[in-house]
């Protein structure tokens, strides 16, 4: 079991904004890592801006889980893990690390701040921390499982699009993909297995 | 871009060029990767060297593959002749690309039949070539081929050894370095192993990779089954889903009953001394081994005693294995792995109990009867076999009324008040009570089909044995 990324936004009008994001990409290959980390930013984005206020979601896309929870404040955090990792534990996560976050950073800068601005470090700490889960959490084999009606699963990223948008555009468009990242897109979806990019 | 033949050709024999002086550059390599790149960059090589990985950008390799391939058929058909060191470096690029080229690694045994490659460097190859395809089936099997010949090296040695009495000490520093790298070999061989399990999810390939290598390299060597038992716990409880790691788990628990348990006293001392050489002979087992092994009058009570020592280390071992699967399963509902690995340690755990008369007849030690009147355990067997008439007198249900935290293990007070260090083995009352306990307070679907049908199994398999 596995977490690869640990992201914080802030869910604008039109589109989530990147405040602060930690990696593992330990077990990828050593030149995809890049490519990877800005597919899980982009999703990461993509799943904050598709997600309605005060509401908490699990993603499926190939092998991997995107679990988000948006507050009512906008504020909104992203774990991707694979299918091994429990879930009630990476809510959990989510939860501790917004609260903890709008503690120490004031939400006049929310809506404009970016990785560079935040100071906020705690966020690296926590995702290499939970990647055992029993370690992190006191809680995993008494309350190991969820009270599953309160999250919304998605069994694909196309379930989050709107009618008519198709994926394909949405990375094409994005600014948080590299030319090379695009390319590789294009040539795993030609072979049909976009898996082969993250 | 290079599309003609010539252009091909020269592009090939620079990139041919520049992996083998990347290697020689830096000869610590560890990862190879292929970069995505559609177009080629204008007079940049093809081959990048970052850290210590190396990156091949992916347009080159259609032109590189097909030409490289044809080149060395032709060599084998007999139509082109190459040099052996432009097989060496031939081999080398295309089995990093496409390990999976019989011909290549063949070409290869060959080269290292005359001597003109080292089995160190083809181990290096494979392991390179790993990092990319880490199921690679061909890769394996040139593997494993390589380790046979360097264990035939060994052997070669080992029966020169009685005939040369004047050279004896520098026989014996060769015998120790000689072991010395065995031990290095099944270390290094079982970190390949592990970074090709982590790089994919139940790659059978590389377990069972694992499994020779341990049949072959430490054939016998108690302490290296019991060290990857406990190196394999933390692994395996963060990849709950995946078979090929906890089956390999039960082919350790397998090999030390045979070990411990069903091989005769004077075999398992001899297995033991003859690994000794690797380093195991700290182990308190094998002391225990050599004790038995002499004729003196009290070899018998010896033999018997340390039967007793090897059983309850037995015991402690299955203990174990089910406390871990037991919290893996409460802490990660869902997964069948856990629950098959269940079944499979229990099912070893009851043959173990039903058939231990295997040994008896061997050594003329008299059996250490497992059944439940027998005296040399009494506490356990007599608390498992009240359990089972329990079970009998159809009082299955009962321990669902008591608390389930305290379920799984209703004896542990008992036993501690007796002062019995031995923990209690599995008995089919106490699989009950945690299935029970399992289904009492879950809502998980699959984890309450998976409970179900571990019931069943029991129910139906275990519960019919005579």
């Amino acid at each position: 079991m596995k977490l690869y990324s640990l992201s914080i936004l802030h869910k604008g009008p039109t589109k989530a904004n990147l405040l602060k994001a930690a990696y593992d990409l330990s077990s990828f290959s050593f030149f995809q890592r890049s490519s990877v980390q800005e597919f899980m930013t982009f999703t990461s984005a993509l799943i904050v801006e598709r997600t309605t206020q005060g509401s908490r979601a699990s993603v499926k896309e190939q092998e991997y889980l995107c679990h988000v929870y948006v507050r009512n404040d906008n504020l909104g955090a992203v774990v991707i893990a694979d299918t091994e990792y429990p879930q009630r534990v990476c809510f959990t996560l989510l939860d501790k690390v917004l609260e903890e976050f709008s503690r120490q950073v004031d939400s006049i800068d929310w809506p404009s701040g970016n990785p560079d601005t935040i100071n906020y470090k705690a966020l690296d700490i926590h995702l290499s921390k939970y990647q055992n889960p029993r370690e992190a959490d006191a809680m995993t084999k008494v309350q190991a499982e969820l009270d599953e009606t309160k999250i919304i699963l998605h069994n694909t990223m196309e379930s989050l699009l709107e009618r008519g948008e198709k994926l394909d555009d949405l990375v094409a468009k994005s600014e948080h993909l590299g030319n090379q990242s695009k390319a590789f897109y294009k040539t795993a979806r030609k072979q049909n297995s976009c898996c082969e990019i993250m | 871009m290079a599309e003609s033949e010539e252009e091909v050709d020269v592009l090939v024999q620079r990139v041919v060029k520049d992996i083998t002086n990347a290697f020689k550059r830096n000869p610590n390599i560890d990862e190879i990767g292929v970069i995505p790149c559609p177009e080629a960059r204008y007079n940049r090589s093809p081959i990048v060297l970052v850290e210590n990985k190396l990156g091949v950008e992916s347009w080159c390799v259609k032109f590189l593959l097909p030409y490289v391939h044809n080149k060395l058929l032709l060599y084998r058909q007999r139509k082109h002749w190459l040099e052996r060191d432009a097989l060496v470096d031939i081999t080398c690029t295309v089995l990093l690309l496409n390990p999976d080229f019989t011909t290549a690694w063949n070409v290869r045994k060959e080269l290292l039949q005359c001597g003109v490659l080292n089995p160190e460097k083809d181990l290096y190859l494979g392991k390179l070539a790993l990092t990319k395809f880490p199921k690679s089936p061909e890769t394996w099997i040139h593997r494993r081929w390589v380790l046979q010949q360097i264990l035939h090296q060994f052997s070669a040695v080992d029966v020169k050894q009685p005939h040369q009495g004047e050279a004896e000490q520098a026989d014996a520093e060769r015998g120790q370095e000689l072991s010395e790298h065995l031990a290095r070999t099944l270390h290094q061989e079982m970190k390949v192993c592990s970074e090709a399990a982590c790089r994919y999810p139940s790659n059978y390939n590389a377990w069972s990779h694992r499994i020779w290598v341990l049949q072959h390299l430490a054939k016998g060597n108690v302490k290296v089954f019991h060290d990857e038992l406990s190196s394999m716990r933390l692994w395996v409880s963060m990849h709950v889903s995946d078979h090929s790691g906890f089956h390999y788990r039960q082919f350790l628990l397998k090999e030390l009953i045979t070990e411990l348990w069903q091989a005769p006293a004077g075999t398992t001392t001899a297995s033991s001394q003859h690994q000794s050489s690797t380093g195991s002979s700290s182990s308190p087992l094998h002391q225990s081994h050599s004790q038995a092994n002499g004729e003196s009058p009290g070899a018998e009570a010896a033999a018997e005693e340390e039967r007793q020592l090897s059983f309850s280390t037995l015991i402690q071992l299955f203990y174990a294995e089910m406390e871990l699967c037991s919290d893996l399963i409460q802490s990660f509902p869902g997964h069948e792995t856990l629950w098959s690995h269940r079944r499979n340690v229990f099912y070893l755990w009851q043959n173990l109990r039903r058939e231990p008369h295997q040994c008896s007849s061997n050594g003329g030690v008299e059996s250490v009867h497992l059944s439940d009147s027998d005296p040399v355990l009494p506490e356990v067997e007599a608390q498992s076999a009240a359990g089972q008439k329990e079970a009998v007198n159809g009082q299955r249900n009962e321990p669902m009324e008591v608390d389930g935290a305290s379920l799984p293990h209703p004896r542990d007070s008992k036993r501690l008040k007796r002062g019995v260090p031995l923990p209690a083995p599995p008995a089919l009352p106490s699989e009950y009570s945690f299935v029970n306990s399992i289904l009492d307070r879950c809502t998980n679907p699959d984890q309450r089909r998976f409970a179900l049908a571990y019931k069943k199994w029991l129910d139906t398999v275990i519960g019919q044995q005579p």
